[in-house]
């Protein structure tokens, strides 16, 4: 035990963390450690309370009650600055770079009193010496983030993390936007920095970054810990059903047969903001995924499809309804539905009421509005309510009063028997709980059942493998590669998804590629 | 490297270049029209009225907007932090009085600082509320308005004060033949206010607050206390406008600021500014002012009746902020037809 860093104290302990917004418990007793020069895995599925436990080491968030030490000190909860000061650093999943402010700004600003004097010149050259010895030298830092590609903000947000030299780096999903050089340009900042002897935290789903990179590993559900393990001790499987809860295979209904073969929506070189000319067909009953990593595109092609957002194609058909350009509310008109990426902000007005909420797409200016609508609608709301069980005391309840499964399920539920042909969905299940998901897939299927055509963007790999005939895999806003039958496996479309050529099958072997891709 | 770029970055190296100068920033703070307006603006007014060069003239034309210029910078810097100030014209007819009735009884310098101090205290009054109160900027400057404009009738209550033929000259007459002293004033106070805004921290946590209130706090900055010294130094910067506005009509009047209020809101939607915060230039609100203030003027030698100074003042702002908006509509069109 001649170790300067002696590993039998931890650097970093955090004792029963428990976090809640009012009367949800986001984070309910979470307590392990890390050790100086150790890579700790923090992985669960998406509202596993992951990013809110990074966010109480950062100081962002303050925990309800719990202690969190670094190097024997307590750490002062809710200041990020005292974080910083006592040596940790955090890159945050949601990019906490300021759009307005130039690379150099982001980097050299958060050092330093405020009535400092402030030299641009000194901190580009800060900032160029420093992206360099990152070996970033692509990046402008002269140029307002704002303008940079999400991965390029993603490097500066982790290059920003590094630059203090922290003992403890914590990585919250930091590699979301990533492309695989930049997963390995990230490791290889990693083992620069344990080797060091400095701690990270990596926060992350992604199993196969883990198994590279973590030597140990808590598992988080439902905001407890579910278990842990260690480098080289686990299997994918395990980790799947330690994070799930259950046996590593979750049901999910299959696809219906289709019985027909008229086209609901076809689309060709279809561009946009974020989009390079995309070719879509979707067949009436058919339900379509669509994959690929955050910000390729996924997010901008319902919005044009919808009409939410300025968008041109060679030729761009609903039904058989020939579209030039669109607005949501020409395309409801044509029978299209959509299920926005925010239902707390694009999909509900939560200070309205349930019944409301149902109704809103169906609302004319001229039209009753209130309770004498709601009675006159009833029926159909109660069969909506009813049929994706809504947990809800009636349709007068207001809307932000709900769980966020039940919310999503009004946002789904006001395109129900209301004679759609397409229905757009943005990642309806994230953040949901398992029952509410298995009441939206079941309503999936039934509307594809009756004829419906569904384009469904999930961030969930077994969602698209399980519940669609087909997934078209999105890169750089162009379509990657389509899969169907027996090509329609996680592999393909985590290998489609980071840019590797479609075969490309084994789950680690696109995180080792060097060649750039696309 | 470049291996870790998704995005092929064709036009990367004009880019660059381009991010050297200071171009980029006056574009993405919006300033580029507003300069141009004012360029057309300023040709056409010489066209029709060339006597405009003429000393009085000048002379008067800049006692005319540099009250103006000084309240829209401090409706600038509310808001580049998010807010907007509708207690701005009561402020500075707050100010205008406190100068005006210390005059009568104090030293000049004394009465400057009590302006100064009034304009401060008013400001940090409503950036505590804002910052630390978490209440809306335009529920509480509203309210806060009522209450400046209540104090200002209550220590002058008819116009008057001590002003003195000195002061009019120190402030609004001639430093040299052709350059009236005003428009040194208001030089010296956007020097010194683009110096705090784009050369020390604080200023561009002014920017980075209005841009992303959540970034700055991620990063460990604080971010109420920058919102708070943002609306102090725009109390500050009102209060010289309301000294210049005392000095140069040799009166203090209570009433003096009410018409500033929308003036400065209009200069500063000319100028370019985004009102959600974060995005604003100097040198644009500057000229964005001279405009707006200029425009009676204008419309006076030119014979048309000064009521459609308004419509006029519409027009422009319409144009100006339109113009922008519907040339990217129309490059997005004109480009995706191409490609």
């Amino acid at each position: 035990m001649t170790d300067p860093i002696r590993p039998a104290e931890p650097l970093l302990v955090a004792t029963d963390l428990v976090k809640s917004y009012g009367p949800v418990k986001a984070v309910q007793g979470v307590t392990f450690h890390c050790n100086p020069g150790e890579v700790l895995a923090l992985v669960g599925e998406n509202g596993a309370g992951k990013s809110t436990v990074a966010k109480m080491l950062a100081g962002a968030v303050t925990p309800t009650s719990g202690s969190i030490t670094v190097a024997g000190e307590p750490l002062a909860s809710g200041s990020v600055k005292q974080s910083r000061l006592s040596g940790v650093r955090c890159a945050f999943q949601e990019l906490a770079l300021v759009p307005d402010w130039t690379v150099a700004e982001n980097l050299s600003l958060p050092d330093g009193a405020p009535l400092r004097g402030f030299s641009q010149k000194k901190s580009v050259v800060k900032a160029k010496a420093l992206l360099e010895s990152f070996h970033l030298p692509h990046i402008d830092p002269r140029a307002a983030v704002g303008t940079l590609s999400l991965a390029d903000r993603q490097l500066v947000e982790i290059a920003r993390a590094l630059a203090g030299a922290p003992t403890l780096l914590i990585l919250d999903e930091a590699s979301s936007a990533l492309t695989p050089p930049g997963v390995s340009w990230l490791f290889d900042r990693i083992r620069e920095l344990t080797a060091a002897g400095g701690s990270v935290i990596y926060v992350s789903h992604r199993l196969g970054e883990i198994a590279e990179i973590a030597d140990r590993g808590t598992v988080l559900r439902d905001g407890l810990v579910a278990g842990e393990f260690v480098r080289g001790g686990w299997t994918d499987d395990e980790l799947i059903s330690m994070m799930a809860g259950r046996e590593a295979e979750r049901f999910f209904p299959s696809p219906p047969p289709r019985t027909t073969d008229a086209v609901a929506l076809s689309v060709t070189n279809l561009r946009a903001e974020g989009l390079a000319g995309i070719d879509l067909t979707l067949g009436a009953g058919e339900i379509l995924g669509i994959g690929g990593l955050q910000g390729h595109g996924q997010a901008e092609l319902l919005r044009a499809l919808f009409g939410a957002a300025p968008a041109v194609a060679d030729s761009w058909t609903v039904g058989s309804r020939r579209v030039s350009r669109t607005t949501p509310v020409r395309s409801v008109r044509n029978g299209l539905g959509y299920v926005p990426e925010d239902r707390k902000t694009e999909g509900l007005a939560l200070e309205m009421s349930v019944g409301e909420n149902l109704l809103a797409p169906w609302y004319r200016a001229y039209q009753l509005g209130g309770r004498p609508r709601l009675s006159r609608e009833r029926g159909w709301i109660d069969g909506v309510l009813g049929a994706l069980s809504v947990r809800t005391r009636g349709p007068n309840e207001l809307a932000g009063s709900l769980s966020g499964g039940n919310q999503q399920k009004l946002v789904f539920g006001r395109w129900m028997n209301r004679s759609r042909s397409v229905i757009l969905l943005h990642d309806p299940t994230r953040g949901i709980d398992v029952r509410a998901k298995q009441e939206l897939y079941g309503a999936i299927v039934d509307l594809a059942k009756q004829g419906v055509g569904i384009l469904w963007f999930s961030t969930e790999v077994e969602e698209l493998v399980h519940v669609c005939h087909r997934v078209v895999v999105l890169y750089q806003g162009q379509v990657a590669d389509e899969l169907i039958d027996h090509r329609l496996t996680a592999d393909n479309i985590v290998g489609a998804a980071v840019g590797a050529t479609g075969s490309m099958a084994a789950q680690n072997a696109p995180l080792k590629t060097e060649r750039a891709a696309g | 490297m470049s291996a870790i770029t998704p995005t092929s970055t064709s036009t990367g190296l004009p880019a660059r270049v381009w991010n050297g100068t200071g171009v980029v920033r006056l574009r993405r703070e919006g300033a580029i029209a507003p300069i141009g307006a004012f360029v057309v603006f300023f040709v056409v007014y010489v066209i029709i009225n060339p006597e405009l060069l003429t000393r009085f003239q000048l002379q008067t034309a800049a006692n005319l907007v540099v009250p103006l210029a000084l309240v829209a910078l401090g409706q600038l810097i509310i808001v580049l932090v998010g807010g907007i100030d509708i207690s701005i014209g009561a402020i500075m007819s707050l100010c205008n009085v406190v100068f005006a009735v210390q005059l009568e009884t104090m030293p000049v310098p004394v009465a400057v600082l009590l302006a100064i101090g009034t304009g401060l205290a008013c400001g940090l009054f409503n950036g505590f509320l804002v910052a630390y109160g978490g209440l809306p900027a335009i529920a509480v400057t509203l309210a806060s308005a009522f209450i400046f404009g209540s104090l200002a009738r209550e220590v002058l209550d008819r116009p008057g004060g001590g002003i003195t033929t000195e002061i009019y000259l120190a402030t609004s007459g001639e430093l040299l033949p052709f350059v009236p002293v005003s428009l040194v004033w208001l030089a010296v106070v956007a020097v010194l206010l683009w110096l705090l805004l784009q050369r020390t921290a604080l200023g561009r946590h002014i920017y980075g607050v209005g841009s992303n209130m959540e970034s700055v706090r991620a990063a460990g900055l604080n971010a109420r206390l920058t919102k708070l010294l943002a609306f102090g130094l725009a109390g500050v910067i009102t209060s010289l406008g309301a000294m210049m506005l005392a000095a140069s009509t040799v009166t203090g009047d209570p009433r003096s600021g009410d018409p500033y209020l929308l003036s400065s809101i209009a200069a500063v939607a000319l100028a370019g500014a985004a009102f959600t915060g974060g995005r604003g230039s100097i040198i644009g609100t500057i000229l964005a002012a001279c405009t707006l203030g200029l425009i009676g003027n204008l419309l006076f030698f030119a014979g048309v009746n000064s009521y459609w100074q308004y419509v006029i003042s519409a027009l422009i702002i319409v144009a100006v902020v339109g113009i922008p908006v519907v040339w990217r509509k129309a490059a997005f069109f004109a480009k995706g037809a191409r490609s």
